[in-house]
């Protein structure tokens, strides 16, 4: 009993005692991928600043910071959506960065234009189609998509996703409110079935005959298509990737980045902005590639094989923090709609 | 009159000791009670008008569908093992009761993958028998087969329970019954299932506990429940009115739920011996023992054996891929964590039973009760509510700070998992006869002295029990542990979990197999503790 209580006692004082390494940095992260450990383990190599992190959902992580206040441990926010980071900007809880070397390392469409957030990586939300069942001509745009041609045709997983919530933002940031709703309740009407799954299972439902198109992330068709398993693979390879709306007069596919964002209270923030410097450097934006199917935010970088051999595509130029800005309307009007 | 009843007991202190206690365990959540008075009424609005009704289907179908099943998968086999005597008996009763060590969140995944259309049945099919597999070749993330699915997971639940009813039960009701003419199927339904329905309704309301909170399984499924609702409008819609509407919401269904029960309860008390006589199984013919099999083998094969075979196999796919530190570190956290936090959440419901059962006060009913609250709230919200709370509270003393410590995880942990501790003490410190007290009492025990020289060891089994049950229950806890933890800190339940939403189920399978590896030694044990209760009695 004793000896659990000094036990117990110890771990109590464990969790209080705060560390105060000045060769570290803190991460709040929604990141949580073999490739990101790598990274900041080849950065203590170089600087010997040692990378802590504690992984959780974005909005869960903005709730902690928000409470935490001034007594944030936390330097850096990052996150796979930009939409995190605008409400996290919005919410105060980021300050500006301005460094030229991070300046220079990434593309300047993918940049925050308010300098709260710097990306890292983007990936493209995307379609994807049936060899068998359709042809490439027929798909155009995520416009189109509502065309009466489609009925019973498309797949989508549900709008709780934030990729689905990012791309029906950029919607409404392009289009407004009225088109994106009819185009929501277009899509519903269209669905092969109710939205369910990840992004994976939509291809499998393409294999499977249950539909003919799905809107899936460019990243997750990467890793389908480096399975190890068999049948994964044929999935993977029954389907051709699509990027909507590059004709000479559309705005390109949509996208969404992988970004940090400096926190306001930061304690160790020298060190954060070497994180930052090193993350977009051409070493460790060849770490991302070579790691995981992601686009690399520095334009020197060239990704993966199978991400090059989807081709090149036109990214849509919309100012990313308009997928959070828009973030509210777009979960209402998949509510409104129907898209489960 | 109360008030003055408990300060003229000589237990005062402990009962003022477990009133502050308590009320430091329920503060989170009245914490976010409190946000109820900042609701703006377009919440409400919005809710009534586009998903409550939706939700509300959603989740009462689910908890239906999944109720349904696992009595059938709990109580059937439950019955046969208790009373017949079969081939395979022992090790059925040993193999019913695994299915608890796999998380259900990694259930529902396995089974999606299992049946999908590249997963091994529908390939085998397709490859071998062209024309069956266009059959087979569905949508599976139905609420229905999610249903059956969480059954599967949480069926022991119910099987545990009423194990123990019907042994206890013993043969002398079914001898009577059976003297009086009374079929076996008339005294299965009339005689046992009435005077077993406090045990089975004890499980069953974990069952449903379990289903209220999950949040992995059902949106992965697509299903929108109250708990995918309070996650939407909190996260995604930073709606915190829509999301305390929600759990209030849920909070309500519990209680109706929980005083249905008492109600009923109160209406038709049952008294029954316990049974005495050293049980005589009955033989089986050979007809019976078919039914006997199918009942006893079809919860252990899929609510185990499959899964696990399945997962074993990704296991031994990807084992090339596998870090020994990365795994022996996890496995390493999640065993201290939970073997700390279970150990406080024993001493801290033998604590609150205790009191109750030596003060006898109103208070003490309702502190018992208002602990076991935190159980039915998504560990989500009650992560947030600490988060709130410790900021207020900073905001007061400046340098008080537990945010991002391992008190503060241990202590959520506790609010969230009290109740499943306190069960198998509960009712073990109930069947104790009030003598005991008194005449302890009556020797001039104090009350330490009774707590320790009497109900620790008399409850030694109970203790071991809960023990058990709260820690596999933490092993697999996930929201709690994802939004307090400090930093560098995984447990196998969160790596698993980060590789499965990146869809990366393979190579989570490691992970998730020491859960379940872990999680079922310590079933076996609790089966051999569990066996000696029986016996005992």
């Amino acid at each position: 009993m004793k000896k659990l209580f000094y036990l117990l006692l110890y771990t109590v004082l464990l969790g209080c005692s705060p560390n105060k390494n000045s060769k570290e940095v803190n991460l709040y992260s929604q990141r949580h991928y073999a490739v990101d450990k790598l990274q900041y383990e080849n950065f203590q190599k170089l600087t010997g600043i040692k990378v802590n992190v504690i992984k959780a959902n974005a909005d869960e992580l903005i709730e902690r910071l928000k409470n935490e206040g001034e007594d944030s441990p936390a330097d850096l926010f990052v996150t796979v959506d930009a939409g995190k980071l605008y409400r996290a900007s919005k919410m105060g809880l980021l300050q500006k960065i301005s460094n030229k070397i991070i300046d220079t390392n990434v593309s300047p469409d993918l940049k925050d234009k308010n300098g709260y957030w710097i990306p890292i990586t983007y990936r493209a939300r995307i379609l994807v189609y049936s060899n068998q069942r359709v042809e490439k001509n027929d798909l155009s745009t995520y416009e189109e998509l509502v065309d009466e041609k489609w009925k019973g045709r498309i797949l989508a997983r549900s709008s709780s996703n934030a990729y689905n919530q990012a791309l029906m933002s950029s919607i409404v940031a392009n289009l407004g409110s009225d088109l994106a709703s009819s185009w929501s309740k277009g899509i519903v009407r269209n669905f092969a079935r109710d939205p369910k799954g990840s992004d994976r299972d939509q291809v499998k439902a393409i294999a499977a005959g249950q539909g003919d198109i799905a809107i899936v992330n460019s990243y997750y068709i990467g890793l389908l298509l480096s399975s190890e398993k068999e049948e994964e693979l044929n999935a993977g390879k029954s389907v051709t990737v699509f990027f909507p709306n590059q004709a000479e007069n559309e705005r390109g596919s949509h996208i969404n980045v992988s970004g940090i964002g400096l926190a306001k209270y930061s304690p160790n923030k020298e060190n954060a902005i070497k994180l930052m410097e090193y993350l977009t450097s051409e070493e460790a934006q060849n770490t991302y590639v070579n790691n995981s199917y992601e686009y690399p935010a520095n334009p020197n970088v060239t990704p993966s094989e199978i991400v090059q051999s989807w081709g090149t595509f036109k990214r849509d130029t919309l100012d990313l923090n308009m997928l959070g800005k828009y973030r509210d309307e777009a979960i209402r009007i998949f509510d409104k709609t129907g898209w489960k | 009159m109360e008030i003055k009843k408990i300060l003229l007991t000589e237990n005062k202190r402990w009962i003022l000791g477990s009133a502050f206690v308590a009320i430091l365990l329920i503060l989170p959540i009245l914490f976010l009670l409190t946000g109820l008075y900042a609701l703006e009424k377009t919440s409400l609005s919005y809710l009534w008008e586009t998903l409550l009704l939706d939700y509300t289907f959603n989740t009462f179908y689910l908890i239906i569908i999944t109720a349904f099943f696992s009595l059938l998968f709990g109580i059937f086999p439950a019955w046969y093992i208790s009373n017949y005597k079969f081939k395979g008996r022992f090790l059925f009763d040993l193999a019913l009761y695994l299915p608890l060590a796999i998380p259900s969140y990694i259930m529902a995944f396995t089974y999606s993958d299992i049946l999908s259309f590249t997963g091994p049945i529908q390939s085998f099919l397709r490859a071998n028998f062209y024309q069956a597999s266009l059959f087979f070749n569905r949508d599976y993330l139905q609420i229905e087969i999610l249903g059956v699915i969480l059954a599967l997971a949480l069926y022991p639940y119910i099987y545990t329970a009423s194990r123990v009813s019907f042994t206890l039960l013993g043969s002398n009701y079914i001898n009577v019954a059976k003297n009086l003419g009374l079929s076996s199927i008339n005294t299965f339904y009339k005689i046992i299932i009435p005077l077993s329905r406090p045990a089975i309704f004890s499980g069953l309301f974990l069952v449903l506990m379990e289903v209220l909170n999950e949040y992995g399984a059902v949106k992965y499924f697509g299903i929108n429940t109250y708990t995918t609702g309070i996650f939407r409008a909190w996260f995604s819609m930073n709606d915190v009115g829509a999301a305390i509407q929600l759990s209030v919401i849920m909070l309500i269904v519990v209680f109706t739920f929980f005083y249905i029960e008492k109600y009923i309860s109160s209406k038709t008390r049952y008294y029954y011996k316990i049974n005495t006589q050293i049980q005589k199984l009955s033989k089986l013919t050979f007809k019976n023992k078919i039914v006997v099999y199918l009942v006893c083998s079809i919860p252990f094969l899929f609510g185990f054996l499959i899964p696990f075979l399945f997962i074993v196999n990704n296991v031994l796919t990807t084992y090339h891929l596998v870090n020994i530190k990365d795994l022996t570190d996890l496995t390493f956290n999640s065993v201290i964590v939970s073997t700390i936090s279970s150990a406080l959440i024993i001493i801290f419901a033998l604590f609150f039973l205790f009191i109750e059962k030596i003060s006898k006060t109103r208070l003490n009913y309702y502190i018992s009760q208002s602990i076991s609250l935190g159980y039915a709230i998504p560990g989500a919200v009650i992560g947030l509510g600490l988060i709130i709370m410790f900021t207020s509270i900073k905001n007061i003393f400046s340098s008080f700070s537990l945010l991002g410590t391992f008190t503060l995880l241990i202590y959520a942990y506790i609010i969230r998992f009290l109740a499943v501790g306190k069960a198998p003490i509960k009712s073990s410190i109930e069947k104790q006869p009030d003598s005991y007290d008194d005449t302890a009492k009556n020797l001039g025990l104090s009350p330490f002295m009774l707590l320790k020289k009497i109900h620790l060891p008399i409850n030694k089994f109970a203790l071991i029990t809960a023990f058990i049950v709260t820690f596999i229950d933490l092993m697999k806890e996930l929201p709690i542990t994802l939004i307090l933890r400090p930093f560098n800190f995984d447990t196998l339940a969160t790596q698993t979990y980060e590789f499965a939403i990146e869809e990366m189920i393979p190579l989570s399978s490691i992970y998730s197999l020491s859960i379940i590896l872990i999680g079922s030694i310590l079933l076996l044990i609790l089966k051999n503790i569990l066996n000696k209760q029986i016996d005992v009695s």
